[in-house]
Formats: structure tokens, sequence, C-alpha cells
């Protein structure tokens, strides 16, 4: 795992160049260029916010619409790096026929490729909370650490995920629609609360409730969503025990996940 | 500390289809209990390779389709790793493995190469300050920030190449590049490789089809065969060897066919009987001339009426169909015919000079207006050998010798005169 920062930091410049050249060649003959990037939140927030005035979701005193654009930008950046992350190893297969660089790299270009639209997201919200006279805290300072977080969460999908996808092309086609129903599974059109408030307070299963929470947040994006909702609007720190469960899952598969992409790696060239 | 380090590198591919996932689960479910798996077929395209490379060798590789030379060089580039063995390279390896790998349609001239100067480990302060030489060699100032896509494809592989030959790497490979753009820019290419191997001291290895080039270029040669290394040697030597064994090969096939000579061009006013040398022939049958001394040729001919003033042409060819030299009879200054019948044509070449090797003969008959009647090439094989007095003191590099007269003085007196000898035998 140190050998992955160790290169991460010796290819920052070529993980820059193919992440422009990836933004360049998606934008470049766009007339609406990188203002695309935001069009998925901004529709989805549209209509989720449309589904709320039918079926009514308590999102407390912070505006809906503010809300679900919250929790869908660490969705999106995360369900947008797992997939093209996975799809990037076999996308790459010209340069990865010709010329040898570590090949965690290609998860991680795009990776940072989406951190440029989670970038500009960040001008929407901004604009959002102007309109509605939200005013951050000093917590937002917490933004940064759990953005990176997610990343971690990414890249546990990402590079197993990229290593499969070179033997199975399944995996490419698969993980989307996984991903789109992980996201009801996620606290993005309804707050985290609501969760608690039915299986902690209410105990809605029975006495299978504390086990199905558990369950339900062992979903690191759960933690994830919460806690940048937390820090913009409540300004609250992230709360361990929330995060916690996913933390350990991350920590248990990410190594996994990154020693598999290791040993799959050098026979990369052979099998694509 | 030698650059390079392969000792007994073997690369096993498995052959047949791909695996899919149900074949994969059983045998994994095998494997687990202990039964034996179904094991598919596999192929050696390295069969225990073992070489050392020192700094500042130039080192081509050949073979034939299919020998091992490009997975070879894969294996020297990091891009895969060895079933058993191993390969040691102490440096940085730039790979020029196809030229413009990495490039993208939709970027500009400019814009590729800041990418793949990145791609092949280029800093972009290292970059900034190659670009104006990058785009100076690609002659392509004008295009520049135009996107490669409206390139014609010489305008991206020379911009590839550029790129490619501007890194600094301590060692450079190269697969098939040297081919590339029209004969001014080859011709520059070859000027560019030749400044990095003898002004840079660049370790440099290639793998390439054009053996005479190679030949050129390199310090040192290793000649593949079904994945083994046949011979590693000097350029000389290890060219010979290929080119004899190609063309033995198609010759091969020629004695198989024999009785029945190929035409390229045959309008059935002439049939060709036969074609035939008047000189020793190896254990094989490979008739042999030996260098400096004359070669005689007999062709019979059957024309089914009589052809007036015709033009006959015979020369001598190398494997790679080049002709080394052609001898035509309207040199004679006198029309020649063809009575009906059988005509026997008897030709000699004086002092067949041309550099120990194998060669084919050639024949192309025309009518009194120089239209084709007959053409064939590769009619038969000879291979002109030198004795081995002669041998070790042949100039290398070199197509033919020409008989020369050398005479050395100081101005005034003769001091010496020597006359190439063209008889010893």
């Amino acid at each position: 795992m140190l050998k992955l920062l160790k290169n991460l930091i010796s290819y920052r410049e070529l993980i820059l160049a193919l992440a422009w050249k990836n933004i360049a060649v998606r934008y470049k003959q766009a007339y609406m260029g990188l203002a695309w990037a935001v069009m998925k939140p901004l529709m989805l927030m549209l209509i989720f916010t449309l589904v709320k005035s039918f079926i009514g979701i308590d999102s407390g005193d912070i505006p809906y619409p503010v809300l679900v654009f919250a929790a869908l930008m660490p969705w999106i950046f995360f369900q947008e790096s797992a997939s093209e992350g996975v799809g990037s190893v076999v996308a790459n297969t010209a340069l990865i026929k010709k010329i040898y660089f570590p090949r965690e790299i290609f998860p991680l270009v795009a990776m940072a490729t989406k951190l440029l639209e989670l970038g500009i997201s960040f001008i929407i919200l901004a604009g959002l909370m102007v309109w509605y006279g939200m005013i951050p805290s000093a917590s937002i300072l917490w933004i940064p650490v759990i953005i990176a977080y997610t990343m971690l969460a990414a890249l546990t999908i990402s590079l197993f995920g990229a290593a499969v996808n070179v033997y199975y092309r399944d995996m490419a086609t698969a993980l989307p629609v996984v991903l789109s129903l992980l996201m009801y599974a996620s606290p993005v059109i309804y707050p985290l609360t609501l969760v608690k408030q039915k299986l902690l307070v209410e105990q809605a299963a029975g006495d299978w409730s504390d086990k199905l929470y558990t369950l339900y947040m062992l979903n690191p994006l759960a933690g994830i969503i919460d806690a940048f909702q937390g820090a913009l609007f409540r300004a609250e720190s992230p709360d361990v025990n929330t995060l916690l469960p996913g933390m350990i899952a991350i920590l248990i598969l990410l190594p996994f996940s990154y020693l598999y992409f290791k040993r799959a790696e050098a026979y990369f060239a052979d099998v694509i | 500390m030698s650059m390079i380090e392969v000792k007994n590198l073997t690369k096993e591919y498995q052959l047949g289809a791909l695996t899919n996932i149900k074949d994969n689960a059983l045998n994994l479910l095998k494997r687990m209990l202990g039964k034996p798996i179904e094991d598919r077929e596999r192929f050696k395209a390295l069969d225990s390779v073992s070489f050392n490379i020192e700094k500042g060798e130039v080192v081509g590789i050949i073979g034939s389709n299919g020998a091992g030379k490009s997975t070879l060089l894969k294996h020297l580039a990091r891009i895969t790793t060895p079933t058993s063995g191993s390969v040691c390279v102490n440096g940085t390896v730039a790979p020029l493995i196809e030229v413009g790998a990495g490039f993208v349609p939709d970027l500009t001239g400019r814009e590729n190469i800041y990418l793949n100067g990145s791609i092949m480990g280029l800093s972009r302060k290292e970059i900034d300050k190659k670009i104006d030489d990058i785009i100076e060699f690609s002659e392509l100032e004008e295009f520049i920030d135009t996107p490669i896509k409206r390139y014609s494809s010489g305008m991206s592989v020379r911009l590839g190449f550029a790129v490619a030959t501007s890194i600094n790497a301590d060692i450079l490979i190269v697969d098939e590049v040297l081919a590339v753009g029209d004969v001014a820019f080859q011709r520059k290419c070859i000027g560019r490789m030749e400044n990095l191997i003898n002004e840079q001291g660049r370790t440099v290895l290639i793998v390439g089809h054009n053996i005479r080039q190679l030949e050129r270029i390199c310090s040192r040669m290793i000649l593949l065969n079904h994945g083994q290394i046949e011979l590693d040697g000097s350029p000389g030597e290890v060219s010979k060897l290929f080119l004899d064994e190609t063309t033995l090969a198609q010759s091969g096939d020629i004695q198989k066919i024999r009785g029945e000579i190929k035409s390229s061009i045959d309008t059935n006013d002439i049939e060709v009987l036969g074609v035939e040398l008047i000189s020793e022939k190896r254990n094989d049958g490979t008739p042999v001339c030996p260098l400096f001394s004359d070669l005689h040729l007999k062709v019979t001919l059957n024309a089914p009426n009589p052809i007036h003033n015709i033009e006959i042409n015979i020369g001598l060819h190398n494997p790679e169909m080049v002709f080394m030299t052609k001898s035509s009879t309207s040199l004679l200054n006198r029309p020649i015919d063809l009575v009906s019948g059988n005509n026997i044509i008897d030709m000699v070449i004086d002092q067949v000079s041309l550099c120990p090797g194998t060669y084919g003969i050639g024949m192309g008959i025309y009518d009194w207006a120089r239209r084709p009647l007959w053409t064939g090439n590769r009619l038969v094989w000879l291979v002109v050998e030198a004795t081995s007095e002669l041998a070790p003191k042949l100039p290398q590099g070199t197509l033919a010798y020409m008989p020369a007269h050398w005479s050395i003085s100081d101005g005034n007196n003769k001091i010496s005169y020597t006359k190439q000898s063209t008889s010893i035998t």
C-alpha cells in the first residue's frame, strides 16, 4: 500500500496529464463543455425534488433540494469513479500493450477526472446555499477529508473490478447496474436520520432492526453522505460511530483489492 | 554490471479459445479436490533465452515472423512477465514499440507531444525544453495546433518518432520504427538513431526486418528462431546466416516444384524448358559459385513459332529481390532471333564479385517493342562462396566487390603496386 502512495507521488505528472486528456477529449468538441459535468446531479436533484413533493420525505429544517444535491455529490463521485475505474484498464489496451508504468494509474486517473467534475459541482452547491441563505460553518474543513475517504471507497471497488474486468468483461457491464441499485440503499433520496428513526427508534424491523442498521451502515457511502451533509449544513464533525462499520469494511477490503490488482497486473498485456 | 541481463527467459502462452467462467470455476473446484485438470496446449514464445548487453552496445534482434522478437522486447520493456527465468534491466527504458502508441486523435499535435512525453516519463518542464526541437524534427510546424485526427498517417508517425527519440533514457527499445515516412525522413530517422548511438552512447535494442539497415547500425546481432537464440555475434555473420536460411527455405520450395519453372508474365510465345547453372553443386544440390570465378548459365527455350528481334535480360538478385547485376542482349547491338523449336542460350558472367551469400537468377524476354514475352525471378538459386583463404580478408558491409587496381606511391617514385587478385583459388 505504501508503494501505491509512492507511485502516486512519482507519477503525479502522468496522472495529471492523462486526467487532463480524458477531460479534454470528453469536452473538446462539445459546445456546452464542462457544463455537462453538473448536468447529472442537477437533473437528479430536480427529479428527486419532484418525487418528494408526491411522497413526502422529511428533510428536517434543511431545504430538500440542497440536502439531496449534497448527497448526490459524493454519491455520483463515488459511483462514476468506481465504474470508470473498473473500465479504465481495458479502455487503455493500446497503452497497456505498448508501454509500462504502474497500472493502478488508470483507476487513479479515472478518479482524478471525476474529482474535477466534483469540484465543479461545488460551484452549483455554493449557488444553492446562497439561494437558500445558508451559511457554512468551520466544519466544512472536514470536506476534503471526507472526499479523500470516498476516494478510498471508490478505489476498493475499482482496483479489484478493473483487474477482474481484464479477464471477464462482465464486470464493467454489471457494476453500473449494481451501483445504481446501491444508490437506493444509501441515504441519497432520503436522509440518514430517517433510517435511524425507523430502525433505531421505532425498531421497525423488530428484533432484526439493530442488525439491519449495522448492515446498512457497512455501506461506506451511508456514513460518507451523512458526514458530508453534516459538515456542510449542521456544523458537525464526522461521527465516528456512524462511519465505523464502513471504515472497517474498507480497511479489510482495500488491501485485498490492491494486492489482487498488483498480482493480476503482470498478465494484463497477455490477457487483455 | 551489464545494462541488461536475461537469464533462461521462457515465456509460454496458452493456445486455444478464451476461457469462460464456467471452465475456470470447474478447474478451480478440481484443483481444490486434488483432481488433475485439463491443461490446454502451451506455446513457447521464448525458450530459455540468455544474454547480457553492456552499456553502449547496439543490438539488432532478427528472426522470421513468430520467432519471439517482439515478445523479447516486451519483457525488456516490462510490459509482460516471464513464465520462468529472469530479466534484469539496470537503467531507464524508453520503449519505441510502435511509435505513436497513446496518441489521442482529438488532441492537437502540441497537446499530444505533452501527453506522449509524460507517458514516456518526461516531466512538463523537460518537455517545455524539448518541444521546439521535437516540432522542428517532425517538420510539422504548420500543423502542430491541428488535431491529430486530421493528420496523414505519415505525419503522425513522424511526430511519434520525434517524441520517442527525444527521451533521455539509458536504453532505447525500438521495434520496426525505422520504416517510417518517406525516404528523406527515413534517412533523417537513421541519422538521429546514429546520433543517439554514437554521440550519446545509448544502449539500443532494435527489432526489424530490414536486415541491411540493421547490419549498418548495429554492433551486434541476435538471431532468434522459434524462441531460441540461434546465433549471437557480429552483424555480418548473423545476417548472413539468417538470409541463407530464409533463401534455403525458399529454394527448398522451388526444388519441390522442379521441372516447372515459375513465370510472372507468360504470353505463351515462348516456353522455358530449363535454366541451368554449369557449376559445382553442394551436397543438397544447390549450385555453388566461388567468389571471383566465372558463372556459366545455360537456358533452353522452346518457341512454337520463330520470333525475331527479341531482347533477353538475365540478372542476379539477392533474397530481398534487389537485382545486384543485370545483363542484356540489347548491349550486343545485333538482333537476336529465336527459331521455331529449341533454342539454347549460353551466357557467362565474368568474375562474379558479389558478396558471399545466396542469389537467385531472374530472366526477362521482351519482343522488338520491349513488350514482355516471358519474365520470372527466383528461377534457380546459387550460393557465392569465398574460399577459406579469401574470406577473412574481405571487407564487411558491402554488397559487391568490383575488381580494383591499386597503386601506392609518394608522388614521385612508385613504391609498390598491387592488383586486387581475382585469381586466388
